[in-house]
């Protein structure tokens, strides 16, 4: 993180963070689909941000949005697991031609299919392991799955709508 | 030495990662840590202000179907009052009259819904009543439709209640009709289906019959509605019936709720305890 974009980074981290627990925890549809969109704060964080800062911030984001959910360290292990796996996921879908240098972790700036895929494969992993840890139960491993599939989709399309509003 | 502190510096990351991960996983397994009880939930403080008034938003929306829902328990109450007027009429046979202390042993505290969730595996709801209005882990929670589930912890103005759409809480129950005993569970799929266990199938059960709770019980007063049965069938062993039961609360549209007071808990529970310890033990 350089000192030139920190502020408006700080205020997009927030601002994803409450948009969670005050507007699309309250969206659900046939109570199976959920809306977990604040992974956006980690997950488009710049390319520069050490491991380190991801696992910390995942942390923080987590336990600030198990407050609301009453689920105490759920969200925090799912979103400290996606923040220590993100480099990982990106070097994992390097295009053929490697990344460029002054590519941004945007929509605009990687691609829809790049997007798509980074947020998919990310937001799948998180909602697995917090359905999972939540059901605590592997009898409920149907309904756990149909849960993921059906909150990913929901998260994938908040988190690339809200990357249309952006204008830069 | 040196070597150590390069290992830790350079996979410093990683060891940052277990720790958090530790860290969450403890808060999410232990129930009633420090943390989890005071700080990092719904009766925080500053957390339950912003609920507060995002919830003051919503509520305007919601009060024509809340006026509907109290019109209703009205009318029910109204019910029941007149059919017990009507019953002094006709003194009992036996000359049985419950203490006044027993038969007011339930007291009713009116408190307001400021959040709740219905769609997680495990569900909980705030309710902007605590320890300063005699509030305790425990008491029971209904609304004016039906049972809600119950005190898991209180500070002192809020309290969070396990909704009984909570895969680990089972409450004991029993059939309107015919008295069968019973207990209700939340298997974690549909947030408005409920199962009742433990009904052996050679009783009579039928669909629409009444689940209400029992009278065993410290938590609700007997006879509070629990649900409607929609399907009965028969367990893989072949003993008990496999009861799917409608709950009689819309938990989406909750706004107000009734924790129950139970004054005379504790002198049950001490009287519970009593013979245990009086037995003669055999040596």
């Amino acid at each position: 993180m350089t000192s030139r974009n920190i502020i408006p980074q700080v205020l997009i981290f927030i601002f994803y963070l409450l948009l969670q627990v005050f507007f699309v925890r309250q969206l659900v549809f046939f109570n199976y689909s959920f809306c977990f969109a604040y992974i956006a704060t980690i997950l488009l964080l710049p390319f520069e941000t050490t491991r380190l800062q991801l696992v910390i911030l995942g942390f923080v984001a987590g336990i600030f949005v198990d407050s609301f959910y009453n689920t105490i360290g759920a969200n925090a292990a799912a979103a400290t697991l996606i923040a220590y796996l993100r480099p990982s996921i990106i070097t994992l879908l390097t295009p053929q031609r490697g990344y460029d240098e002054r590519q941004t972790l945007t929509m605009r700036s990687m691609g829809l299919s790049w997007f798509l895929s980074y947020i998919g494969l990310l937001a799948f992993i998180h909602h697995f392991v917090l359905f999972m840890l939540e059901a605590s139960n592997w009898g409920l491993f149907v309904p756990v799955l149909i849960k993921t599939l059906a909150s990913v989709l929901f998260t994938s399309v908040v988190i690339v709508i809200m990357q249309l509003f952006r204008n830069d | 030495m040196y070597k150590l502190f390069q290992f830790i510096s350079k996979q410093r990351a990683f060891i940052m990662f277990v720790l958090l991960e530790v860290l969450s996983l403890w808060f999410f397994y232990s129930y009633n840590n420090y943390p989890n009880a005071v700080l990092f939930n719904t009766t925080n403080f500053y957390i339950a202000q912003a609920l507060k008034t995002s919830n003051s938003i919503k509520a305007y929306s919601r009060l024509s179907e809340v006026n509907d829902t109290l019109a209703l328990e009205n009318q029910r109450l109204r019910e029941a009052l007149m059919r017990l007027q009507a019953a002094q009429l006709v003194q009992p046979k036996v000359n049985y009259k419950a203490d006044s202390m027993v038969a007011a042993r339930f007291q009713p505290v009116v408190a307001k819904v400021l959040d709740l969730s219905t769609n997680q595996f495990n569900n909980y709801i705030t309710i902007d009543k605590g320890t300063a209005d005699g509030l305790a882990p425990g008491m029971g929670v209904i609304s004016s439709s039906g049972v809600v589930g119950k005190i898991k912890s209180c500070s002192q103005h809020l309290s969070i209640v396990i909704s009984i759409l909570h895969t680990e809480y089972t409450m004991s129950a029993k059939v309107r009709r015919n008295n069968e005993i019973g207990s209700v569970k939340w298997d974690g799929k549909n947030p408005e289906l409920v199962e009742m266990t433990d009904v052996s199938r050679y009783k009579q059960v039928v669909v629409r019959d009444t689940i209400v709770t029992s009278d065993f019980n410290y938590v609700f007063p007997p006879d509070i509605t629990i649900g409607y049965v929609t399907k009965v069938g028969v367990k893989k062993d072949m003993t008990f019936h496999d009861i799917q039961v409608r709950l009689a609360t819309n938990f989406n549209s909750l706004s107000y709720v009734y924790v129950i007071k139970n004054k005379l808990e504790k002198e049950l529970k001490e009287l519970e305890e009593q013979p245990l310890n009086n037995v003669p033990s055999k040596k």
